[in-house]
Order: C-alpha cells, then structure tokens, then sequence
C-alpha cells in the first residue's frame, strides 16, 4: 500500500514521468489519429473529405465494395499469401544453410539473400523491369513479374525470422533425436520443424505484411487488370481524395490485421513475437 | 571368445589445427560401469560423441558387440545417451520424450504404452508423464533423460556429465540412484565426468584422461592407491610431492639439494627425474626423527580445523612444502603453528612416479 502511494506521489511530481506521458500521447496521436480521421471521412454524406463529416453515409463504401476496388484488393491478397508461401518455402532450406553450415560462399549467399532489406525497393522495382523487359519476358510483366519481385524482396524477412528461431532451439536435441533412431529427415519433421513452427509461421506473415504494403516495386511491375491495391489507390489519388479513396484505405487495412489475428490464433504466432517459448 | 560390449581402437578425433582426441584404446565390457574422468578439454566429451556417433572419428575404430560401426550414422547404433543438458525435446511431454526412441523404432502402440509406464516407473516418475519439461524440477528433467534414454534397450549407455547441473544434494542422491540402477539393469555404461568423487564412488573401472589421451586405466582404488603419472596423482585426491633426481637406489636429491631417502623401484636408473609422492592421509607429523621410511624436517606454518580431521600445512627444508592431514579421533597430539616438525610416512605408503620429459 506504502509502496503504491509513494509511487504516485513519486509520478505526480515527476519530470521524466510527464515526459514518457507525454511522449506515450504523440505516439498515439500520430500513429491512431490518421487512421481514425480516414475512418471517419469515409462516412461522409457529400461529395467532400471533410472532416468531421457532413452527415453519414454508406454511399463511399458502396463504391468501394465495387469490382473496381475489390478485384484489385484480391489480387493483393492472391498475390501476398503466394509471395508468403514461396519466400517461407525458400527461406527454409535457406536459413539451414546460412545459419547452421560454414561453406565457402556463404558470406556471398548471406549478401545476395539478405541485401535486398537494404536496397531501395523503387532501385529493385526498375532493375526488375528493364531485366524483363531485355530478356523478352515482356508477357510475363503483370502477376508474374509481380510474384518474382516480391519474393525477392520479401524472402529475407522470411529468412531473418527463421534464422533466429533456428538459433532459439535448444542445444543437442538434435543428437538427442539421432541417439534415439531418429534419421535426419525424421529429426526435422518430429523435432526441428514443431520447434521453430512459430518463426517460419512469423516470417511468412512479415513476408505477406510486407508483400500487401508494398508500392514502390510493384508500381514498376503492374499492369491492366494486374494491380495491386496499393498501386491502384496510389493512382486514384492523381483525382484528388475522395472518400471512397477513405473506405477503399479502412479496408485495406483491416484486411491484413484480421488475417494476422487468425494465425495468432490458430499457430501461437505470440509465442515468437513476445519471446516467451518453453524451455527446458 | 566373448566380445566386449564396447571396443575403441586407436581412435582420433582433429578439429582443423587442434587434437581433440589423439588416440584412445578402450574396452568396455558388459554390464560394467566405466568413467572417463579429466579435466575440461581433456577430450571425454569428444570420446563420447565419437561412440554416440555424432561425428566419424579421423582415425581408429569403434565396436559394438563385436561389430564395426564407425560408419553408422548415430540413429544405427541403438546407443542411449544422457546429455548434461538433459536435451529433452521442450514440446513433448516427459512421457512423449520417453516414447520417442520406441515411435522411431516403430514399435505397436499398446507396447510402447507399457514401456513407457515401465520406464516412468522405473525412475520414479509414474504419474508426471503428462507434464512438460518445463513444468519438472531439475531433477525430474534428468530423470526423464535417463528413462528416454534406457527405454531403448541401448547396447551402450552414454551419460555426459549428468549431474553437474543438479546440487550438492540431488546430486549425492542420483549418483546413488543412477549406480543402483545401471547394477541392477546390467547395462554397459560409459560416464564422463570431471568429478573425481563420482568417479570413484559409480564406476567399476576409471579412465582416467589428460591432453586426449588415457593415463592410466583401472578400478578406482587402484588409480587412487597406485596413480601412475603425477598428473593421475594430482587429478584424483591430493598428494604431496617432492620432485628431484635418483642418486641412488634408496635416495633422491632435490633441485635444491636435499636428500630425501626413498623406495626407489628397479626400473628406475639413477640419475633419472622423478616425484616422490605421499598422500597428506598416510603422512604423520612426529616431533622427533622417525627410525625409518620417509622423513622431512621443517615448521607447522598453518593448522586448518576440518571437524572430523586437522590440516597441517608444513614449510620443510630445501624449501618444500608439505601437507599433513590426521583424523581428529581425540587420541592425535597436535601441533601449533611455529612447531618444528618431521613429515613422516612409511615406505609402503610412498611412490616414487617418473617425471615426463
């Protein structure tokens, strides 16, 4: 009780207290605030972003929920659960390899996987498309070149999660499970693999996160009927904001938090993300 | 001719520039109960890796029950191992850790379900099969270790410093537990450890091991009694020694000049270096000169009360020190810190050991 009363006073008169506060409420405002204002501007009555809103309306959501808008957020979403898939896929055998093995070439292999964290994805986005483009691969520019791209930039996501995750399993248990009569393959799949499910389950969500968000590279790789949301929206802005733009922005977002609150769910994705695993 | 269970001929094992193991002849017979017992870095734990087969040895062969199995791969050899660590796999339960060696194998479920509960009960744990490893003391996880790696049936037990990670307490309790257990299975077991008093206590035999080699091979009392390296000496108990050069047959001299008369054995030439040891237990202090055996004059300069025995730590001449440890029964005179002294032991009870070059 003592304890709690001096702690009080303790903030009330505290200068460094106020500040975390302080600091705590513009994190919010900025991070909350634009969201909240996007919401609401969607609801509008007129033909104006104002806000607060004129009224209230489902008019801008209607239109959102249009093909025009929905076939694009599909297309996102086909083509982030394939990017997610293919990156996890290779950044498996990948993170074995870099993480596990000394080889030569390996300090090679880590610059070529991991670099493209680094390089601007506009740079990998152009260099992409001129590659397409001189190789004769034109037809392919659109979903194809889209998927190549963003697996490129994705997989390193995939490959950092899984890597750390390789370095959370607990010493010999793999020699345990060889002892045991365990072969190489058996290991992994009784062993290694339920042990690091969670990073591999955690990396093809940041490689998807990262997949769905991206316009810089995909901006280059896009075409009719090919679009990813984000490329979509960022053209419809040429027009000025409308409040379809508004709902069209509350749906892309939710989207992605809703499909990463299931696989928290279904795999235990929280275990990876607050680094609370069993051990023994 | 009956095969030992577990035979190693001039095994090595090299890392890039160092030798971990440089060399090691071992056989291990059926049901006994062998240690490899040294220092850190002495190469035991890399030993029992190459019999476990976590990795080929660069030279040398291993047997198992006669048979040569240097190119199996650790799941062929049917061994069982103990790790210090326990390695228990942290997402099964202790009873899916104990059925994991019997699923790889295989084996129908209704059996394994019975070896499993026989195993759990075997080292006391029926009744916590559900838990996970987290959920057990220290001294569950190393039991559940121990129950998954007997449920085997292995040819070989393998234990890598099992209880170093237990305290003083649990760990008195299962090296009793483990000993009785390892008898009364019969199981052929190999134990690493750098804890002379474990050594002596479980083991039928020790190796013990220094610099990647075996030192000196034997039952415990034999290595304790009669060490044949001053490092075998100085490893298991402690062991005053007085290093010097043979003059003759019955005497040493020291860098320093004294002579120290000493029972030295034949196939010692004068002239070569050697240590002349004594155990602090089987030396006595007397105030006068003794009549015979090994005798040092000098000074008490401490004296450390141990309850059930007296440490005299002595300043002898030529600058030597010495170690005197008497029981405290009531009936020993004692002496006080300045006494002048002689550090006295019987012939019998003193080695005279080769200095390596």
């Amino acid at each position: 009780m003592r304890s709690t009363i001096l702690s009080a006073r303790w903030r009330a008169n505290s200068g460094p207290w106020a500040l975390l506060c302080s600091v705590v409420a513009f994190v919010y405002l900025f991070s909350l605030g634009p969201i909240l204002i996007t919401a609401a501007v969607s609801f509008n009555e007129t033909h104006r972003s104002s806000f607060p809103p004129h009224g209230f309306s489902f008019r801008w959501w209607e239109r959102a929920l249009a093909p025009e808008w929905i076939n694009p957020l599909l297309f996102s979403l086909k083509l982030g659960s394939l990017t997610a898939l293919f990156s996890t896929l290779l950044a498996l055998p990948l993170a074995f390899a870099l993480f596990r093995y000394r080889f030569r070439g390996r300090d090679a292999l880590v610059a070529l996987t991991l670099g493209p964290l680094m390089l601007p994805t506009l740079v990998t986005g152009v260099g992409l498309l001129q590659l397409f483009q001189y190789v004769g691969w034109r037809e392919y520019i659109g979903f194809t070149a889209l998927l190549v791209g963003h697996v490129v930039i994705c997989m390193p996501f995939a490959v950092r999660t899984v890597g750390v995750s390789l370095h959370t399993l607990p010493p010999n248990v793999e020699l345990a499970a060889g002892s045991l009569g365990a072969t190489r393959w058996r290991t992994l799949r009784y062993i290694v693999f339920p042990l690091i499910k969670s990073g591999v389950v955690a990396g093809a969500v940041f490689a998807f996160i990262h997949s769905f968000t991206d316009v810089n590279l995909s901006i280059f790789l896009a075409r009719p009927g090919e679009i990813p949301i984000t490329v979509k929206i960022l053209g419809f802005l040429e027009f000025g904001f409308a409040p379809t733009l508004a709902a069209v922005s509350v749906i892309t977002l939710l989207l992605p938090l809703i499909l990463v609150a299931i696989v928290e769910r279904v795999s235990g994705l929280g275990d990876f993300i607050y680094g609370d695993r069993d051990r023994a | 001719m009956l095969e030992p269970a577990l035979r190693l001929v001039g095994i090595e094992k090299h890392y890039a520039a160092t030798v971990a193991v440089a060399g090691i002849d071992l056989e291990v017979n059926e049901g006994e109960f062998v240690t490899l017992l040294g220092p850190s870095g002495c190469g035991k734990t890399t030993t029992l890796g190459l019999i476990a087969g976590f990795f080929p040895p660069t030279a040398g062969a291993i047997y198992l029950e006669g048979k040569p199995v240097g190119d199996l791969p650790s799941f062929r050899r049917d061994i069982g191992v103990v790790f210090q660590d326990y390695a228990l796999f942290p997402h099964l339960s202790a009873a899916d850790n104990v059925a994991f060696g019997l699923r790889m194998r295989n084996l129908p479920q209704a059996e394994i379900a019975r070896r499993v509960a026989d195993a759990l009960e075997l080292v006391h744990l029926a009744g916590l099969g559900e838990r996970r490893p987290l959920q057990l003391s220290g001294g569950q996880r190393q039991r559940v270790a121990l129950a998954r790696a007997l449920v085997i049936n292995p040819t070989v037990l393998l234990l890598d410093e099992p209880l170093s990670n237990l305290d003083q307490k649990l760990r008195d309790e299962m090296r009793i537990e483990i000993a009785g257990l390892q008898r009364r299975l019969g199981i052929t077991t190999v134990f690493v450890t750098h804890d002379q008093g474990e050594a002596l206590v479980m083991s039928d035999r020790i190796a013990v091991m220094n610099a990647g080699r075996i030192e000196q091979i034997g039952e415990p009392a034999e290595i304790y009694e009669h060490p044949a390296t001053r490092f075998v000496a100085e490893f298991i108990g402690r062991m005053n020694f007085f290093s010097g050069q043979v003059t003759t047959a019955r005497e040493v001299r020291t860098a320093r000049g004294l002579v120290i008369a000493a029972p030295v054995p034949l196939g010692i030439a004068s002239g070569a270096e050697v240590h002349v040891a004594v155990r602090p237990e089987r030396s006595r202090l007397c105030r006068d000169k003794p009549d015979a055996g090994l005798a040092l004059k000098g000074t008490v300069r401490q004296v450390l009360y141990l309850g059930s025995t007296r440490e005299f730590h002595l300043d002898l001449e030529g600058g030597e020190r010495g170690l005197v440890e008497m029981p405290n029964d009531g009936s020993a005179v004692t002496f006080d810190a300045g006494a002048g002294v002689w550090l006295a032991a019987s012939f019998d009870h003193c080695l005279v050991l080769p200095a390596r070059s």
